[in-house]
């Protein structure tokens, strides 16, 4: 499929001047896939059939024989009244909650800003380099920030707030659902212009005749996007938004940094629960369980997008 | 000499009213990117602001929107803490990142290379086995990953932090579309001339793949760089902590002080923002490539 035409001429051609074609030869592509293949199956193959068998075992880092329960850490999940029932869907409601406020936030702030930036304009450099720039930072960094800007009594918002309306501090970070304002607000600031330099190479990509002819044709620029950009850019938008809803599902130091899950856990991420459970609470074999369930729906997430995103492309082009 | 020139006129006198039409259009989309920009630009702003106040300038009611008493007192304090090091983790972090980004980048081109260019048994079948594994998740391979970095007794040292990523299969992907793009005359040539394949590899294929080259090796040490929860859980010891997850661990013990809070994610950033002024054009190119392949 990938291959071209004519290698497998060439390639016999190259076989027959070569006399010393033997064992030696035979074996050589498969030295250079060595290591990096011993590496792939220590750390990539094997850990997920070892973290099957932990979740099959009561783990004990302490003693030397784990003890065989079969599936009950993974039935436990499904069984209501077990605590780890309870904040294991709780948190992944809160991460799905994240997911779908920030996702469609990201896709469309991306969209807009790389239009603004999508023809030459004073300072475009300037500007793509300060909307990318947060990107670059460490969500640790990025996190301790956004908890300054949004502080219950000083933050710079709150400020401003006063400033503007004389109105009282909001104690953003302490109030059940005002606690993601802070997190959303730091995720898109933090992410967006990644998702606008993706955007702005698939703009580069439109061809300027069809404006051009559609001005001609007096297209107001509410019509050419709608009808020119917005169709064409159906295949980027749906892989920016796949890629952005998967990473948004990922939810972890954000929350973490910013609120530490709180108030009352209504902030944590089902990743920052997995990890909890883990390596705090002792629970391994619970949390590799967790890690194996909450695994398998992003696996069946990302199936299910990614056909939507191979019938949507084949259908627009 | 007076056929060719004749359009000329014409061509010039064409875009002559566009400048006029254009500037009031352009005025208000300038305007509005400057006040994203600023908006944008706002957080970093109070950043430094609070990092150059005193305590209590940096929580005094109503807010001091500029330092009034700018002082320096918070990075000095924060940079002799005895609670932990800045500098300490920032080397961490670079060695974490450099020896990740030079091992990931060595085994993903050997990878890229027979994958690419050689015909064996088995070829097709190994790419796509390993390209599968990009659909698991890694929350599967956390916990099992720690355990065994227990097993190895490698908690707490930079091992745990290089190795379990370093046989990454994206840029195996990447690499392998790149390499099958070089014409095979020059290959042939130097076959001719008795050169091995890994003279091949190292000679003709690297350096002619290296936008590509270039591209993973940003994105390898970026990710390396920023990486939290792995380090966040695989290393407690305050003096083999990186950057990310040392900052951190600062922050809850200043998490109080705002100037001192300010002073160190400032100086947390400060590296970040050095190596973005650095790999820029290949971080937007190399984003713009790969994130376009259909």
């Amino acid at each position: 499929m990938t291959d071209h035409a004519p290698q497998p001429a060439r390639h016999a051609a190259r076989r027959g001047d070569a006399p010393r074609a033997g064992a030696a030869a035979r074996a050589e592509p498969y030295l250079y896939l060595l290591p990096h293949a011993l590496l792939f199956f220590v750390f990539t193959v094997y850990p997920v059939g070892y973290g099957l068998y932990i979740g099959m075992h009561r783990w004990d880092l302490l003693s030397s024989v784990q003890s065989f329960v079969g599936l009950e850490f993974f039935r436990n999940l499904f069984v209501p009244g077990t605590p780890q029932f309870d904040f294991f869907w709780r948190t992944l409601l809160n991460t799905a909650l994240f997911t779908v406020v920030s996702v469609p936030l990201l896709v469309a702030a991306a969209l807009g800003l790389a239009l603004l930036l999508q023809r030459p304009i004073f300072g475009r450099t300037f500007f793509r380099a300060v909307f990318f720039l947060p990107g670059v930072l460490t969500v640790s960094v990025m996190g301790i920030l956004w908890r300054w800007m949004f502080d219950n009594q000083i933050g710079l918002v709150n400020a401003a707030r006063e400033a503007l309306t004389g109105a009282p501090p909001i104690p953003w970070l302490s109030t059940e659902g005002l606690a993601w304002v802070p997190i959303v607000v730091g995720t898109v600031w933090w992410t967006v212009g990644f998702n606008m330099t993706l955007y702005l190479a698939a703009l580069s990509n439109v061809p300027a005749s069809l404006y051009e002819a559609a001005a001609l044709d007096g297209a107001t620029p509410g019509q050419q996007f709608r009808h020119i950009t917005w169709p064409l850019l159906a295949p980027q938008t749906l892989f920016v938004f796949i890629t952005t809803a998967l990473a948004s599902f990922q939810l972890f130091g954000q929350s973490l940094v910013i609120t530490a899950g709180g108030p009352n856990r209504s902030t944590q991420s089902v990743i920052q629960y997995i990890t909890e459970e883990g390596f705090t609470n002792n629970q391994i074999s619970s949390a590799a369980a967790m890690g194996f369930v909450f695994g398998l729906m992003m696996l069946i997430f990302t199936a299910a997008q990614f056909g939507l995103m191979a019938r949507d492309v084949k259908g627009t082009s | 000499m007076s056929a060719p020139g004749t359009p000329v006129p014409g061509a010039q006198a064409r875009p002559r009213p566009r400048p006029r039409r254009r500037f009031p259009r352009e005025v208000p989309r300038f305007l509005l990117l400057c006040v994203l920009a600023a908006l944008f630009l706002a957080p970093v702003y109070w950043m430094l602001s609070t990092s150059l106040k005193s305590e209590a300038d940096a929580i005094v009611s109503p807010v001091q929107w500029w330092p009034l008493h700018p002082t320096l007192d918070n990075y000095r304090e924060v940079l002799t803490s005895p609670d932990g090091n800045i500098l300490r983790w920032t080397w961490n972090s670079l060695v974490v990142a450099l020896t990740f980004t030079v091992l990931h980048v060595l085994l993903c081109a050997l990878t890229a290379y027979p994958l690419a260019r050689m015909r064996f048994p088995g070829r097709d079948t190994w790419f796509w086995f390993i390209l599968s594994s990009l659909m698991i998740p890694g929350i599967v391979t956390l916990v099992p990953t720690y355990i065994m970095m227990l097993n190895f007794g490698w908690i707490n040292s930079y091992h745990a932090l290089i190795w379990p990523g370093v046989s990454g299969v994206f840029g195996v992907f990447l690499l392998r579309q790149f390499f099958q793009g070089i014409p095979r005359e020059l290959e042939e040539a130097a076959k001719l001339d008795g050169a091995s394949s890994l003279l091949i590899w190292w000679r003709i294929i690297l350096p002619l793949s290296l936008p590509a080259v270039v591209t993973l090796a940003v994105f390898a040490f970026m990710g390396s760089w920023n990486n939290f929860l792995w380090p966040l859980y695989t290393v407690t010891d305050v003096d083999k902590m990186t950057l990310p997850v040392g900052i951190t661990t600062f922050s809850q013990r200043y998490v109080t002080e705002y100037g001192k809070l300010m002073a160190s994610t400032t100086l947390a950033a400060v590296p970040a923002l050095i190596a973005y002024l650095i790999a820029q054009r290949f971080l937007e190119a190399g984003l713009s490539t790969t994130g376009l392949k259909e």
